[in-house]
């Protein structure tokens, strides 16, 4: 188990390395077609668009360890272990609520752009959209799961819901 | 302000307060106000996917920050520093204003405080030490001061986030910076020669002239780095997202190409720490904006901007108080946080007094960069505690004295708008 979730760790970084990778390739292909060799491209800022859109909700859901995220942590780590199991419960709940209860009308919403098709690529926008419908999922799965962790260790200081493992952080 | 909106700015409170993270507070109070409303709880998403697949300008932050993270990685931030020491090592305070001068250049390529701070910071903090005329709390307070200037000098992360919100040109904005971030330079490396002064800190012997040329031809590529940054984007050949780009790819041919330091192992490295830096900073904005809107439906900006002005304060009062609630929401508040969703609410103000945008942005910029290192939470402070192990309270003992030279170099900013609008009018700015 513990095996296949650093395998699966490491896959999440390196697609969110090679999207970040390719966006900045698709950079430089876009400079250098437009001022090296004169040819402007209307392809790469739909390419670019996507990648960012895609870097972003995926990184968020699935590379980004709690403590890499911008939060105000003052209160929690002045708070006693169960005051901030408490907190880290509260929090868990809220997000897991909030995104599983908006998510069927995000998908429909999502699932309305398979009519629209992008300008130049002609790419359906459900499919590039659909990375919100990846990122809800990924957001409850996580959430719920380091749920479930607080729950079963009554003593312990609740481990934030995290693909990675503490000692990696910075 | 309606129930759902009380309710809404309560959750965002109460979230972040037990330590969610803020862009998911922002997530769920939106979509619990969407729900108490009766709205289509699409509209989150709809915010978050547009903001960000339309964002072209923010397309800029990713390539900063790998720019960033390709420097610090390869040896480019070493040759600086040998540079900066041969410049103006020879003073008393020299390494003080090594640290500080660093910081001025490197700003001047990467944008991001906290990467000033953790890369050629972290090596500065070290020499600082190392010659034994500092302690270590004054050697990482220095550096976390002087890494405020980052993001003020352009090429700048914050800078776009408010152009974001401002709808104000990045191009002039990043022009403003300059000057402010010279005078911000100024002012540390007056109060690092007062304190070196008092301390009685011997002056180090100076780097041989006819060493200097050898050391100034090997700085020489990194050192062009702002030059084609900002000839590209004010030459007009370049967007501001592009000349990111292109920043990157020089930082990379250096790191490979001339200075050969960066190995292939290590580019994997950085690229996937950037992708993750980039999705911290995404998932804020993203979630930011979905929360703007819901301000923006509230009409909130307006009625401020209302009250404001029947209370018949003048700019320069509402300049100074706006300084002042910056300075508080910095003690607790991260820079991205105040810039992405405490500006907005008062932007229409700002204009509706006859305060130019740019230098208001400015201002506020600087303001909240002050934030980085006001205690309990300042991100710089925990970043260089974190990289060097200097305890919290030496660096926050040290930094205080810094503080004091930034708010004067912020008071002086306010006052006088033509520090920020000199260069940006001398570009063509009709502000």
């Amino acid at each position: 188990m513990q095996r296949f979730i650093k395998l699966l760790r490491k896959i999440a970084d390196g697609v969110a390395g090679a999207m970040l990778a390719t966006l900045f390739a698709v950079f430089i292909i876009q400079i250098a077609a437009r001022y090296v060799f004169n040819l402007p491209v209307g392809w790469t800022q739909e390419v670019q668009a996507t990648l960012w859109l895609w870097l972003v909700l995926w990184g968020a859901a699935f590379c980004l360890r709690d403590e890499d995220q911008v939060k105000f942590d003052l209160l929690y780590h002045m708070a006693p272990i169960r005051w901030q199991r408490i907190f880290a419960g509260l929090a868990a709940v809220s997000i897991v609520i909030a995104v599983a209860a908006a998510l069927p009308a995000a998908w429909d919403y999502v699932d309305f752009y398979y009519r629209k098709r992008s300008a130049v690529l002609q790419v359906r926008m459900k499919w590039v959209f659909i990375i919100y419908i990846v990122f809800s999922v990924g957001l409850i799965v996580r959430y719920t799961l380091g749920l479930i962790a607080i729950l079963r260790s009554p003593d312990a200081p609740p481990s934030r819901p995290s693909l990675h493992p503490p000692e990696e952080a910075r | 302000m309606s129930f759902a909106f009380a309710v809404c700015l309560a959750a965002v409170f109460g979230l972040a307060a037990i330590g969610t993270p803020i862009g998911y507070s922002l997530l769920v109070s939106a979509t619990l106000y969407l729900a108490i409303d009766g709205a289509d709880l699409a509209l989150a998403a709809e915010q978050l996917i547009q903001s960000i697949y339309d964002g072209y300008t923010l397309l800029a932050v990713p390539l900063f920050i790998i720019a960033a993270n390709i420097m610090n990685a390869g040896t480019i931030s070493q040759r600086l520093l040998t540079f900066c020491v041969a410049v103006v090592g020879r003073f008393r305070g020299g390494m003080g204003h090594v640290n500080i001068l660093s910081s001025l250049i490197f700003s001047g390529m990467s944008g991001s405080a906290v990467a000033d701070a953790a890369g050629i910071g972290k090596i500065i903090t070290e020499m600082m030490i190392k010659t034994g005329h500092y302690s270590r709390g004054y050697a990482a307070a220095v550096t976390a001061a002087s890494a405020t200037i980052g993001p003020i000098i352009p090429p700048s992360i914050p800078m776009v986030m408010y152009a974001l919100i401002s709808n104000q040109s990045i191009g002039y904005l990043f022009l403003a910076g300059i000057l402010p971030g010279l005078l911000m330079g100024l002012v540390l490396m007056l109060m690092n020669w007062t304190i070196s002064w008092r301390r009685k800190i011997p002056v180090e012997a100076p780097t041989p002239l006819r060493d200097a040329p050898g050391i100034t031809i090997r700085a020489f590529p990194a050192l062009m780095m702002p030059v084609i940054l900002l000839s590209g984007i004010y030459g007009g050949a370049t967007t501001p997202t592009e000349a990111a780009a292109i920043a990157a790819l020089y930082a990379l041919l250096l790191a490979v190409g001339l200075y050969r330091s960066l190995r292939l192992r290590e580019f994997y490295r950085v690229v996937v720490e950037s992708a993750r830096q980039s999705a911290t900073v995404g998932i804020v904005i993203g979630c930011a904006l979905i929360f703007n809107y819901i301000v923006a439906t509230e009409r909130i900006p307006e009625a401020l901007s209302n009250q404001m002005s029947e209370l018949q304060i003048s700019p320069l009062m509402f300049l100074l108080a706006m300084n002042l609630l910056i300075l508080g929401l910095g003690c607790l508040l991260d820079a991205t946080t105040i810039i992405l969703v405490v500006l907005p609410l008062f932007v229409p103000t700002a204009q509706a007094l006859g305060i130019d945008l740019v230098h208001f942005g400015v201002v506020m910029v600087v303001n909240a960069m002050l934030g980085l290192i006001t205690p309990p939470y300042g991100m710089l402070l925990f970043v260089i505690n974190a990289v060097t192990g200097i305890p919290l309270r030496d660096i926050i003992v040290n930094v205080l004295p810094f503080l004091g030279a930034l708010l004067i170099a912020l008071l002086l900013l306010t006052i006088f708008p033509d520090i920020s609008l000199l260069l940006p009018r001398y570009f063509g700015y009709m502000g």
